[in-house]
């Protein structure tokens, strides 16, 4: 061989190997110039995705951590019957084809036991159909003709994780799935008002939920990224993340326990009384917080959409009722405050009428007649007469700032919202009997939480406090990132004056019209309020409020709760305070000082001691 | 000096140029390597985001059926239904101690103790015809 033959080898190598190059060159060329802006359009529009990714939304939480609300995810299963067809037609031998859809056919059986639905159902989802589309959009199969493929065929909502493993390992040609989050509350019907609900679209409707939405419900993330022929998304051709932020936990005052044994006792009264509604508030008297607040009738929380609208309603804030003898505390503690009186100054309660600024003013009726009787008896038996002189005394506009210093006549600035403003008139639109029947708790309404909240500044020495409802709130790793302080609104007694009108309020159960709803030992201090209902713009005799509002330990108070019952039916009789709202309160304290561990602020009875030294009375 | 022949520039162009072509070969396979790698990786994080998500979800789901269990109301229903008869106490049930409950409860048992120990002895010394010595029984709680 010529050295020179060898050389027009390498030579014409070398030209084919260059000629190659050349043309793989001028091929990239028209790839990636020529055509490239038709080429990415076809690229994007096939592989490109945007997944986005849901927050998942806070949890509400009671005082002690237990759940209240949370969320669940749950699964939408659904048939893609085109991705099974396609993948029995790749299978040219027949009989290797049926072998397969017969393999498939059993599959769907064993899943319609899990879905719990008929096996025919299945089947037909199974069944690959056309299905109408906008002709303009009909671009996806190549033909214009206003069809396409059926991809999507929705088997069954709400399936729960473990279900859903289990037919992942049925390994099913052609189920696709969706996942949601669900909002779950563990206790059903558990401090419903409160808390609130979140309809089926994911909208926060009441309570909580509505309420604290901006803590809660976090950010949806998305990542921007390519997908392969199977639809995988391909994690290496992420272009662009925004990470998700899930929503903070909140944590609030509820306390799971109280609230569960004063909704028991609004089970009981709504057994016994079938009342119109009811009511029942369990705060701290030093920070406002709100320990359980419940009403009757209430709801499920995992079955909002079966509960009527009135069943909805948190009547603590929605609805306005008279205080009746429960206002009396104004009269009494204002005119304490000013030192125009003592707990033994007397007053004639036996007298009908009273001149008053030059006029004759009539005196509303009693319940029971009254002599002369002193100061602490006008507010242990709830003398309307005696209430009546006490705001004479003070004068209008004194009484009025006094109520107004109570919080009546205004919102407590509830934190979930809903509340509505009580009505308390300015003494120049007073008629003449008004400052007589005012401070019996007439011509005046509140909210019952209202009403709670004034008893709740007797409790804690004279200041008027904003509700709390939420304690703190978390962000997803668990750290505090927000607390809540105590709100004072008021200064609407010195101490001295409250902590006179709480011994005084001890006298109700005493000796007064709660008598007998005394717990040795702890001081309960109170108010009974009965309230005629106003029917066809008149009293009536036949419809009442019945309340009771108070505290305990009176020198020490822990809690401040509220009964409140409206129209509550007794067979026979008026529905009284002291019937139908006192015996509830006595019971739930009764629970309250165990569960919360009060002490008593003075020496239990011997007696008793020695029945719990043998294990108690059977 | 003579120049080199033409024929053996052209073999040393050959030859560097099949160099570069190694050279670029190599270099893109070691791309191709390289972004193998970083797919794998993607990937694998991908794999581990899903499993941290989907037991972040377990992990709710337990948690959603523990506070289920655990609500007061499930708690009664469970005492009615296993028929445990649990009830909280009633207040004239209930009897305050101010110091330590443990001394208490073993000052308590001591007395019972005693009494019972004091009782027996005396008992079996009557029968026996002697005279007793008392003996002191001590908390072993602490």
């Amino acid at each position: 061989m010529s050295k020179g033959f060898a050389n027009n080898r390498m030579s014409l190598l070398a030209m084919g190997v260059i000629t190659c190059f050349m043309a793989v060159g001028v091929r990239l060329v028209f790839l990636q110039v020529v055509d490239r802006e038709e080429l990415l359009r076809f690229v994007d529009k096939a592989r490109r995705q945007i997944v986005v990714e849901q927050a998942r939304r806070g949890t509400i939480l009671d005082t002690r951590g237990n759940l209240l609300a949370t969320s669940r995810s749950e699964i939408t299963v659904a048939v893609d019957a085109w991705s099974l067809d396609e993948y029995l037609q790749i299978e040219r031998n027949p009989a290797k084809r049926a072998g397969k859809a017969a393999v498939e056919k059993a599959k769907h059986a064993q899943l319609a036991v899990l879905l719990g639905l008929p096996v025919d159902a299945v089947e037909q989802a199974f069944t690959p159909a056309m299905r109408d589309i906008k002709p303009e959009d009909d671009k996806r199969d190549g033909k214009v003709d206003g069809r396409t493929k059926d991809r999507w065929v929705k088997l069954r909502e709400a399936v729960d994780e473990p279900t859903y493993d289990r037919i992942v390992d049925l390994n099913i040609r052609g189920i696709t799935s969706e996942r949601v989050y669900r909002r779950v509350y563990p206790g059903g019907g558990l401090a419903a008002h409160v808390i609130g609900y979140l309809n089926k679209e994911g909208t926060p409707v009441s309570g909580a939920e509505q309420h604290l939405d901006l803590y809660l419900k976090g950010q949806d993330g998305w990542i921007e990224s390519e997908k392969d022929g199977a639809r995988r998304e391909l994690a290496q051709f992420r272009s662009r993340e925004v990470a998700v932020q899930d929503g903070n936990d909140v944590v609030l005052t509820i306390d799971s326990v109280v609230q569960h044994i004063i909704e028991e006792e609004l089970r009981i009264l709504g057994e016994k009384f079938s009342p119109n509604f009811a009511t029942i508030i369990a705060t701290d008297p030093m920070t406002g917080a709100i320990l359980g607040m419940a009403n009757y009738p209430s709801f499920d929380l995992n079955h909002y959409s079966k509960a009527p609208l009135e069943a909805q309603r948190n009547y603590a804030v929605t609805d306005r009722i008279e205080p009746g003898s429960t206002f009396k505390i104004v009269a009494a503690g204002a005119a304490l405050n000013e030192g125009i009186v003592t707990p033994f100054s007397s007053f004639d309660c036996g007298i009908q009428t009273i001149d008053y600024k030059g006029r004759t003013i009539k005196l509303p009726k009693e319940d029971e007649p009254f002599g002369v009787i002193s100061v602490a008896d006008i507010v242990a038996h709830s003398s309307n007469r005696g209430a009546a002189q006490l705001a004479m005394m003070l004068g209008e506009q004194r009484f009025y700032d006094y109520a107004r210093r109570y919080g009546f006549g205004e919102t407590t600035d509830f934190p979930l919202g809903g509340e509505v403003r009580g009505t308390l008139a300015p003494p120049a639109r007073w008629d003449g009997l008004t400052i007589s029947r005012m401070p019996m708790g007439h011509s005046v309404d509140a909210t019952p939480l209202q009403i709670h909240m004034a008893m709740s500044a007797v409790a804690n020495g004279g200041v008027l406090l904003r509700p709390q409802i939420i304690k703190e709130v978390r962000d997803p790793a668990g750290r505090v990132i927000r607390t809540f302080a105590p709100e004072r609104r008021n200064q609407v007694l010195r101490p001295g004056t409250a902590a006179l009108l709480a011994q005084l309020l001890t006298g109700v159960v005493r000796e007064g019209t709660g008598k007998g709803f005394d717990i040795p030992g702890f001081e309960i201090a109170g108010k009974t309020g009965t309230t005629q209902k106003i029917i066809n713009g008149r009293y009536s005799t036949q419809h009442h409020v019945a309340s009771f509002v108070g505290f305990f330990p009176a020198s020490r108070p822990e809690v401040v709760l509220s009964v409140i019952v409206d129209d509550a039916h007794v067979p026979g009789g008026t529905a009284y305070g002291s019937k139908v709202a006192a015996p509830a309160f006595h019971h739930i304290a009764e629970q309250l000082v165990q569960y919360l561990e009060i002490k008593p602020v003075t020496p239990t009875p011997a007696t008793r001691s020695f029945l719990a030294m043998q294990g108690g009375v059977q | 000096m003579r120049p080199p022949p033409a024929h053996s520039l052209v073999n040393r162009l050959i030859a560097l140029t099949l160099l570069l072509l190694m050279f670029a070969g190599s270099l893109g396979l070691g791309a191709v390597w390289f972004r193998q790698e970083i797919s794998q990786t993607a990937n694998r994080s991908r794999s581990l985001e899903h499993k941290l998500a989907d037991i972040e979800r377990r992990l709710d789901e337990v948690n959603a059926q523990v506070a289920a269990a655990v609500n007061p109301d499930a708690l009664l229903r469970q005492n009615e239904a296993m028929r445990l008869g649990l009830a909280a106490p009633r207040e004239i049930q209930v009897w305050r101690i101010a110091g330590s409950a443990e001394l208490h409860l073993a000052s308590k048992r001591n007395l019972e103790a005693f009494r019972d120990e004091a009782f027996s002895v005396a008992a079996a010394s009557a029968s026996a015809g002697k005279d007793f010595s008392f003996r002191f029984a001590n908390a072993s709680l602490r």
